[in-house]
């Protein structure tokens, strides 16, 4: 039996090359040698994490991971007929994106966003210079099960901790996953304000919200 | 064994012993060898910058005579402003920062810096700052610059009147977020053309472009067109070119400078840009990685602005401050790490400025 070995190389290697048509050729001839289309999703999966880790060394930029995830999105909804129906459409989880109040700085946080979309997550970035009871309502009104918050200043890394008290006065604290990041913040300030998950970087973040999810 | 008391990057204090400082300069200097393409320090630099870092002085400084040129940004911000900019709360007027800066601070060269620290906004207000430029150049006598993020992220959505890249890339609208960051940055040529030659006529010594590229490949093309229109307007005009981070964020990921694409380049390559373009000086940038060692930092952040100052004919004027160059992140970086910091920098990279 095949293990489809020259396949998945195939497809890791269009999704590196990050062109759309070679993405879906690279799919098509997979499926034509007998691979699963629940197999071409995983390991299409597994070539988005390399794109990620190649734009996280500055050798793959912002629209090749898009034109990437991009492909990957026309292959899944070519393959439709062939998924269950569980896997058609769906999205590991909802996560709530933005900046905290007081911090304008927007590239990190959106650099994340799409790094989590491309990942496979549903996405409502709210934007920066976020107040902090936006953040709960937004959690609310679009029933997100993950947060993520950015702050790009020491001044504002303590409004993440403002928000997490928000989030339990509403009494919604134990029903969402709260990911902190930006560059003044470390894992040490994450466990003293009890966030779930502390990244470094855009594509750990994608990492640590799959495993929050486990 | 003896341990050594050093500081994390977020500027914790941490006790290591020699074998794992060492360690971490090994990971550090091979990690920017590894991201750049460029080479790691030698063993003889490592073991003088593990010298550095292991001294039981507090604070460290470089030999007599090997003393390098000082220059502060934000202008007297770093005095009047308080912590939200790093600032000391300090009631002083712009005068009055920049004479204090040059008396008392020691500083070689200074700048005159609104509030806002950026072309867009300075932009409407370039007289105000005209008027203080003269009025300060009547009573200073180091070089006295004019300094200003070229920030493009301002002219996106919500701030300005282009379409927000990273929104449009989300709806993989791909190429016409590429046109936004284009039209971006030719608006920010034409702010900075118009910016830095009102301010030269108010009689400045010069521009800093500080944090150049913070919006990422676009915003490094629009400063470089900026920088070079300005330097066939003003042929004498002395331009500062410093940059955002070590890599050049590829957001737009193809625009391209002299023919290059500038996304991903790193300081040894943006130097060769900077001095096209027509810069006099150029201050390279590595960022701090608050979960890591200052022996990590500091050794990837040397290896960096070394293989700049390898390759660059223009002075090397490295950015060191919080969270670049090595230095901790944090509200008042800790004096012990930012003097070993600079002291690595003049005496392993051979920066030519600080």
């Amino acid at each position: 039996m095949s293990d489809f070995a020259k396949e998945k190389q195939a497809i890791i290697d269009a999704m590196v090359a990050y062109k759309v048509p070679g993405i879906q050729k690279a799919a098509d001839d997979a499926k034509a040698a007998g691979m699963e289309a629940t197999e071409i999703i995983d390991v299409m999966g597994a070539g988005m994490s390399d794109v990620g880790i190649l734009f996280e060394r500055g050798k793959l930029f912002l629209p090749h991971v898009l034109s990437a995830a991009n492909g990957m999105t026309a292959v899944v909804k070519s393959l439709e007929a062939d998924l269950p129906v569980d896997k058609m459409g769906s999205t590991l989880a909802k996560v709530c994106m933005g900046t905290v109040e007081g911090d304008v700085h927007d590239i990190g946080k959106s650099i994340c966003s799409t790094m989590l979309q491309c990942g496979g997550f549903d996405v409502v970035d709210v934007g920066r210079d976020v107040p902090s009871k936006e953040f709960v309502a937004q959690v609310v009104e679009n029933g997100c099960t993950m947060l993520g918050m950015s702050a790009l200043m020491t001044t504002t890394m303590t409004v993440q901790r403002d928000v997490i008290a928000l989030l339990e006065e509403a009494g919604v604290r134990n029903k969402v996953k709260v990911m902190v990041g930006g560059a003044p913040v470390t894992q040490a300030w994450a466990d003293k304000i009890k966030a779930d998950c502390f990244s470094e970087s855009a594509s750990e973040q994608v990492d640590k919200a799959k495993a929050l999810l486990e | 064994m003896a341990k050594y008391c050093t500081r994390m990057g977020d500027g914790s204090t941490v006790y290591m012993t020699k074998e794992e400082i060492k360690q971490d300069v090994l990971d550090g200097t091979a990690d920017a060898a590894d991201m750049g393409g460029i080479k790691d320090l030698t063993a003889d630099e490592i073991e003088h910058l593990i010298e550095i870092i292991c001294d039981t002085n507090r604070i460290v400084g470089v030999a007599r005579g090997e003393e390098v040129v000082l220059s502060y940004d934000v202008g007297q911000l770093d005095m009047t402003g308080d912590n939200g900019n790093s600032g000391g709360g300090v009631p002083a007027s712009r005068l009055n920062g920049a004479l204090v800066h040059e008396r008392t601070l020691c500083a070689d060269t200074f700048e005159l810096a609104h509030s806002d620290y950026s072309i867009k906004p300075v932009k409407p207000v370039i007289a105000n700052e005209m008027n203080d430029m003269e009025v300060i150049q009547n009573n200073i006598i180091i070089p006295y610059f004019y300094g200003a993020m070229p920030n493009m992220g301002l002219y996106y959505s919500p701030d300005g009147p282009y379409g927000n890249p990273a929104d449009l890339m989300r709806q993989f609208k791909i190429d016409e977020a590429q046109e936004q960051a284009e039209a971006a940055a030719k608006h920010l040529a034409r702010d900075i053309l118009y910016v830095a030659t009102k301010i030269d006529d108010a009689g400045s010594d010069g521009f800093n472009f500080d944090t150049t590229a913070s919006a990422g490949d676009a915003d490094f093309v629009g400063t470089l067109t900026g920088v070079e229109q300005l330097r066939k307007e003003r042929p004498d005009m002395s331009i500062m070119l410093g940059m955002a981070g070590e890599n050049v964020m590829g957001i737009h990921g193809e625009i391209e400078y002299d023919g290059k694409v500038v996304a991903g380049l790193f300081p040894h390559q943006q130097v060769a840009l900077a001095e096209k373009a027509g810069a006099n000086v150029f201050g390279p940038v590595s960022n701090t990685n608050t979960g890591k060692s200052l022996a990590w930092n500091l050794s990837r952040a040397v290896t960096f602005v070394k293989s700049c100052t390898d390759v660059s004919s223009l002075p090397v004027h490295v950015n060191m401050g919080m969270g670049v160059g090595g230095i901790p992140m944090s509200e008042t970086p800790p004096l012990d790490a930012v003097t070993r910091c600079s002291k690595a920098m003049v005496e392993i990279a051979k920066v030519d400025g600080v």
